[in-house]
């Protein structure tokens, strides 16, 4: 029960650029406990997301271990990562990456599709998973028709609809104002207390300071991990 | 996901892009619809061939100078070869060939009728013996078919088609009057019923008078048309073999040298149609098959193109986690989904198209009942076949790169 949600060990992820290696992550040792609210950090070019596509499946590590609530991921076939990514990962994009003709319902439905439930039963849970994000008035509204801010909502309530074990949002406030930003990091804040464990890949100070604890990635390697002093005294400001 | 979903997405899909896929489907709508409207108008054929040829009645042949005859060197050969056939033969075949039941024959020309004035140019006149009434019956309208003393004693008498009737009758009945033929006045004793067009040639416009007065006003030089009826239609080869027994005996032919007469069975001239008619839709359908290879192509080219503009879906899509069978799936199902559409509304025209030509033009076209089910499945194969690369394509797409695309 008291398995770690993640570990990982020597973690490391090569490209080939022609004739060089570039060795994108040299070695990441990383344990996150199920209910911690995580922020990710680094500049761009630190490797933080190749750490963030390994973390969500989407890509496999050159070498090293990890282990995704107790299962090693690290040599699985397509499919299988296929399959971990719809039960286990729920994505929050910067873009938002919503389907453009599909509404907000279908939007959110659109993991459940994948992950064969029937139509019935995944109306009712996307429906549930809006109302958690404060949305079920727009259901049947397409992405056209809503605000940056509920549009991040709606995907949050896609990432959200399996019951994931990890909610892993890449720059989830990049592409709104500061006040819609902290409407989102509240709405993490809020995810989190409910017992949702979480990953915010950031590189914004600000942002990372709602999170618990903060990882620092710097040239392939952890700089630095520990608990973030300001994350209560902040969120209760805002 | 499964194909319900998977074809959902599809329509909304090419709903979405209404014009474009439209377009898209020309090369299918335009390949499936004219194969079927070229089956439809041979299909039309066939039945109205058919049908005339079982006109002729059970048993019977015709031996002629020439038979049909395809290409140039056997029409050359026929020519220096075959014989006329003259009235001596055709005695010959009536008086000797025991299991022929009624033996007939005629000739025919062409002529200018007049009539008071009125002129009708390039009637069909052919001189028969009465019996050949019996064995292509005609439906008479008015009056009677030629009687056998007519013949025997060259009466100036005519049958006449609907035709004739019509125009150097008009508004009288011909019964009893005269026309004239080569300027010998004929009196009309018969009008045959209508029987339309066939192909936009009349078949109303022909005049029959007894083989003794052709004769007279034509001479004896044209070659005879000799139709032979069995007494047993279960037993036409033997009757065959005894026509043919009795010319070559006329002939003076010995034993290896060919027959200088060709006979022809309403069989042989069926299956002479048929055949070109398969040659007819064999050439069509090589045709169509390049517009249906190239209507596959466009297909494919624009659901590479779909790929291309939807990598960022397909990104989400393998993100939230579609497999790549999913993505393949998906994709398949538009390609063919789209082709299917093109091959129902090309099936749609070329209904359309045989009901207007079968109405509206001399064609006899019929739409077969096969041909939906045939371009489904042609359909659906285009689909798979020109689908399956893009499909792969964007099954094979790297998430992440999917995802960073703008």
């Amino acid at each position: 029960m008291t398995e770690p949600v993640i570990r990982t060990k020597g973690l490391t992820r090569s490209f080939s650029m022609g004739q060089t290696i570039v060795r994108a992550l040299r070695g990441i040792d990383l344990t996150i406990e199920r209910g911690e609210y995580v922020a990710i950090m680094g500049p761009s070019g630190s490797g933080k997301s190749t750490l963030m596509n390994l973390i969500g499946c989407l890509d496999t590590p050159t070498e090293g271990e990890y282990e995704l609530n107790g299962t090693s991921v690290a040599k699985l076939p397509e499919h299988e990562l296929a399959r971990i990514r719809n039960k286990d990962i729920g994505f929050v994009f910067q873009s938002f990456n919503l389907l453009a003709r599909a509404t907000a319902l279908r939007n959110v439905e659109l993991p459940l599709i994948y992950g064969g439930i029937k139509p019935r039963d995944r109306k009712e849970r996307a429906a549930v998973a809006l109302r958690e994000v404060d949305l079920e008035d727009r259901m049947d509204h397409r992405p056209n028709q809503l605000s940056g801010g509920q549009m991040q909502r709606v995907s949050i309530a896609r990432a959200l609809v399996t019951r994931p074990a990890l909610l892993l949002a890449d720059e989830p406030t990049g592409n709104l104002d500061s006040t819609t930003s902290k409407e989102i990091m509240a709405l993490f804040q809020r995810l989190s207390e409910a017992g949702n464990t979480i990953i915010v890949v950031t590189h914004e100070r600000e942002i990372a300071d709602h999170a618990q604890r903060i990882v620092t990635i710097r040239d392939g390697v952890v700089a630095s991990d520990g608990p973030n002093t300001v994350a209560t005294t902040e969120t209760s400001a805002t | 996901m499964n194909v319900i979903e998977a074809t959902r997405l599809a329509v909304e899909s090419i709903w979405a892009n209404r014009l474009r896929s439209f377009l898209t489907l020309l090369g299918v709508i335009i390949g499936i619809a004219s194969i079927v409207s070229t089956a439809a108008v041979i299909q039309g054929l066939n039945k109205y061939v058919e049908e005339k040829l079982s006109d002729l009645g059970q048993g019977v042949f015709t031996v002629q100078r020439f038979g049909i005859i395809t290409n140039r060197q056997d029409f050359l050969d026929a020519i220096r070869r075959n014989r006329r056939l003259r009235r001596e033969d055709a005695h010959a075949i009536r008086d000797r060939c025991s299991s022929a039941k009624t033996v007939a024959w005629q000739v025919r020309s062409t002529a200018d009728l007049k009539r008071r004035g009125n002129e009708l140019l390039g009637v069909e006149v052919s001189g028969v013996t009465p019996a050949i009434l019996e064995i292509e019956p005609f439906d008479v309208a008015d009056g009677r078919i030629l009687l056998p003393f007519e013949d025997e004693r060259a009466v100036p008498v005519a049958f006449i088609g609907n035709d004739v009737a019509e125009q150097l009758f008009a508004g009288v009945d011909p019964i009893g009057k005269e026309l004239r033929i080569k300027g010998t006045p004929v009196r009309v004793v018969g009008v045959a019923e209508k029987k339309g067009a066939f192909m936009g040639f009349s078949q109303d416009n022909f005049v029959k008078i007894p083989y003794s007065l052709h004769r007279k006003l034509y001479g004896t030089t044209r070659s005879l048309r000799i139709s032979v009826q069995t007494a047993d239609s279960s037993n036409m080869d033997y009757t065959m073999d005894e026509v043919r027994a009795v010319l070559r005996a006329r002939h003076h032919l010995r034993p290896g040298q060919e027959d200088d007469f060709d006979i022809l069975t309403s069989e042989g001239i069926n299956n002479l149609w048929k055949s070109m008619t398969q040659t007819i839709f064999s050439i069509a359908l090589f045709v169509v098959g390049i517009s249906l290879v190239v209507g596959g192509v466009v297909i494919m080219n624009i659901m590479l193109v779909s790929v291309i503009e939807r990598t960022r879906e397909i990104g989400v899509r393998k993100a939230v986690g579609a497999r790549q069978r999913d993505i393949v799936q998906q994709f398949l199902i538009e390609a063919v989904l789209l082709s299917c559409i093109g091959g129902a509304i090309g099936i749609a025209i070329a209904f359309g198209a045989a009901e207007l030509l079968a109405t509206y033009t001399p064609l006899p076209a019929q739409f077969p009942a096969w041909a939906p089910w045939v371009a489904f499945l042609v359909c659906t194969s285009i689909g798979v076949f020109f689908g399956i690369h893009p499909a792969k394509r964007a099954a094979r797409l790297d998430p992440i790169e999917a995802l960073r695309t703008e």
